[in-house]
């Protein structure tokens, strides 16, 4: 038995998942991971650095990773990149000024080598927003349908009501799931 | 979901050995099965109170479902000024009611979550309707922009040009949806003010200005200021987040949940926020108290949901001044008495 094999029988016994939360600052990350733990959001500061929850979901146990995006910690992305089974890009769907440097630092990501086998989940978040663009605009923005890496999918939700946050991390796990834990 | 702890923490046998301490771990033992079974009951207890509080939220919820499709089946054949009375009303208590299951998510199950967010949504969805049907449309034209609305992104269809991709290099994609999104841009010397009604619940940018006096009288859910030249800009309550960027000389004041300053230089910042503020590449960047008010200052605290009780104002972090204990040479507090008073108009 190789030793990947051996990887994938240990986590398909434990049955955990390890995700990744990216994008730039202020895009909504951390009131996403608080916001889907049931706490209140209210109090979140910007992220100097990362938050972890480990929390169950659907039978799987959850590791998320949730690091601050500011453009000086950006540098940093690279330390959480090992073994990540998804990545969560969250876009502010209302900061229309940024959303070349956000297209930028997602296309960057997906070359990294370390993140070729993760499953890509894009929220395009803050749809409570009068002004915010659609997931069909982020997705065209974002040039979501150039990819051919990774399997992903975009889906428009907003941290602050809660709406379709479990859509999108139920698709998530399933995509996850259906790589990871089924018979080779 | 079921939020576990976040790393466990077993009260295991580390360290110590020997059998002198063997009586010891065994009361240890017992103790810690005690409060296992205890933890237990309690996960139980809070188990109940959960289902009490389901039911709780089911009932309140359809009582008031019931009361917001009331009001809009009594629009049909209504006057005008009616109708705008009832739709008014109708749309306060959707906005109440989706408070409400907010403020409930953390108890509710799944299933209860979604029927709840279908029924706000289709409530929401019937509101835009008779307002579509029974008043013309009140066309949310802001700021001086002379381009009308530019490029709204076009259906995604299959059919699409291949080379009709990817915006301008300046990296702005601007325009789309002009009327949705509130906005000042490209102004040199103006007084510009803006009510409540314009821009509560909003997404606000002002960008390329500069010499202005800008009041925005009201609580917008987000703030962005972008390339502000010796402005004087002042913002009532701001839900969440408030986003500076290249902004030279001016003075800011407004109340907010996080401030984000980026690229500024020689600003002063009257301040009220509930969370943090930081500053990323900044200089000279100085901060006081929120101290501008205005009539409506209260009802909009109210509106935005901020804690009028907690101003962490003075707390900046410096994401270019990690070192701990020394601090940050970028941003200071404004010394009292160099801190303006009068506001003016
Ligand atoms: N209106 C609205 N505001 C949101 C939403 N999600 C987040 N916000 C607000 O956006 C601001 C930034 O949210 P954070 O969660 O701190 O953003 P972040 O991505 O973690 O930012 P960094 O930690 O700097 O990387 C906060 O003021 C949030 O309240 C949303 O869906 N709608
Ligand atoms: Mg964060």
């Amino acid at each position: 038995m190789g030793f990947l094999t051996i990887l994938k029988k240990m986590k398909q016994k434990e049955r955990e998942m390890r995700l990744l939360m990216l994008g730039l600052d202020n895009a909504g990350k951390t009131t996403i991971l608080k916001k889907f733990n049931g706490e209140d959001v209210s109090t979140i500061s910007p992220t100097l650095g990362f938050n972890i929850k480990t929390l169950e979901h659907k039978g799987f146990k959850l590791n998320i990773w949730d690091v601050g995006g500011q453009k000086s910690l950006r540098s940093y992305w690279k330390n959480y990149f090992e073994s990540t089974d998804g990545l969560v890009w969250v876009v502010d769907s209302a900061d229309r000024l940024r959303l070349q440097d956000c297209r930028q630092e997602l296309s960057a990501l997906l070359l990294e080598e370390r993140l070729a086998g993760a499953t890509l989940l894009v929220f395009a978040n803050k749809q409570d927003l009068p002004g915010s663009l659609s997931k069909e605009a982020i997705r065209e923005a974002l040039a979501l349908d150039e990819i051919k890496s990774h399997h992903w999918c975009i889906i428009g939700c907003s941290a602050v009501t809660g709406e379709n946050l479990l859509t999108g991390v139920d698709w998530l796990l399933d995509d996850i799931a259906a790589r990871i834990f089924t018979a080779d | 979901m079921d939020p576990t702890a976040e790393v466990g923490h077993e009260n295991g046998l580390s360290g110590e050995s020997g059998a002198a301490k063997m009586q010891e771990r065994l009361q240890k033992r017992h103790q810690a099965r005690i409060e296992e079974v205890e933890r237990r009951k309690e996960a139980k207890e809070n188990q109940s109170v959960a289902e009490e509080k389901g039911e709780y939220f089911s009932s309140t919820f359809a009582t008031e479902q019931a009361c917001v499709e009331e009001l809009l089946s009594s629009c049909s054949g209504a006057d005008r000024a009616a109708v705008t009375q009832r739709l008014e009303e109708a749309t306060a208590r959707t906005v109440q009611l989706q408070k409400f299951l907010n403020d409930s998510m953390l108890f509710l199950t799944q299933y209860k979550m979604r029927q709840a967010q279908a029924a706000l949504q289709s409530l929401q969805t019937s509101i835009a309707e008779i307002r579509e049907k029974a008043l013309p449309k009140k066309k949310f034209a802001f700021g001086a922009r002379s381009k009308g609305p530019g490029n709204v992104p076009a259906p995604v269809s299959d059919a699409a040009p291949p080379d009709a991709a990817p915006p301008a290099d300046s990296g702005e994609v601007d325009g789309a949806d002009a009327s949705e999104q509130c906005f000042f841009s490209n102004m040199d010397d103006e007084f510009l003010t803006k009510t409540s009604e314009e821009i509560q619940k909003r997404d606000v940018l002002l960008s390329h200005l500069s010499n202005c006096k800008v009041r925005l009288f009201g609580s917008p859910s987000t703030l962005h200021l972008k390339h502000i030249d010796s402005c004087e800009i002042l913002c009532g309550p701001v839900s969440t987040s408030v986003f500076v960027d290249s902004c030279r000389n001016s003075t800011l004041a407004f109340a907010c949940q996080q401030l984000r300053t980026h690229n500024t230089t020689d600003t002063q910042v009257y301040l009220h926020v509930t969370s943090r503020a930081i500053v990323e590449d900044c200089h000279r960047v100085s901060v006081a108290p929120f101290s501008w008010s205005y009539p409506t200052l209260d009802e909009d605290f109210t509106a935005s949901g901020l804690d009028r009780d907690r101003n962490n104002w003075s707390q900046v972090d410096d994401f270019n001044w990690l070192a701990a204990g020394i601090p940050s040479p970028n941003w200071s507090i404004l010394p009292e008495a160099d801190r303006k008073t009068n506001w003016g108009p």
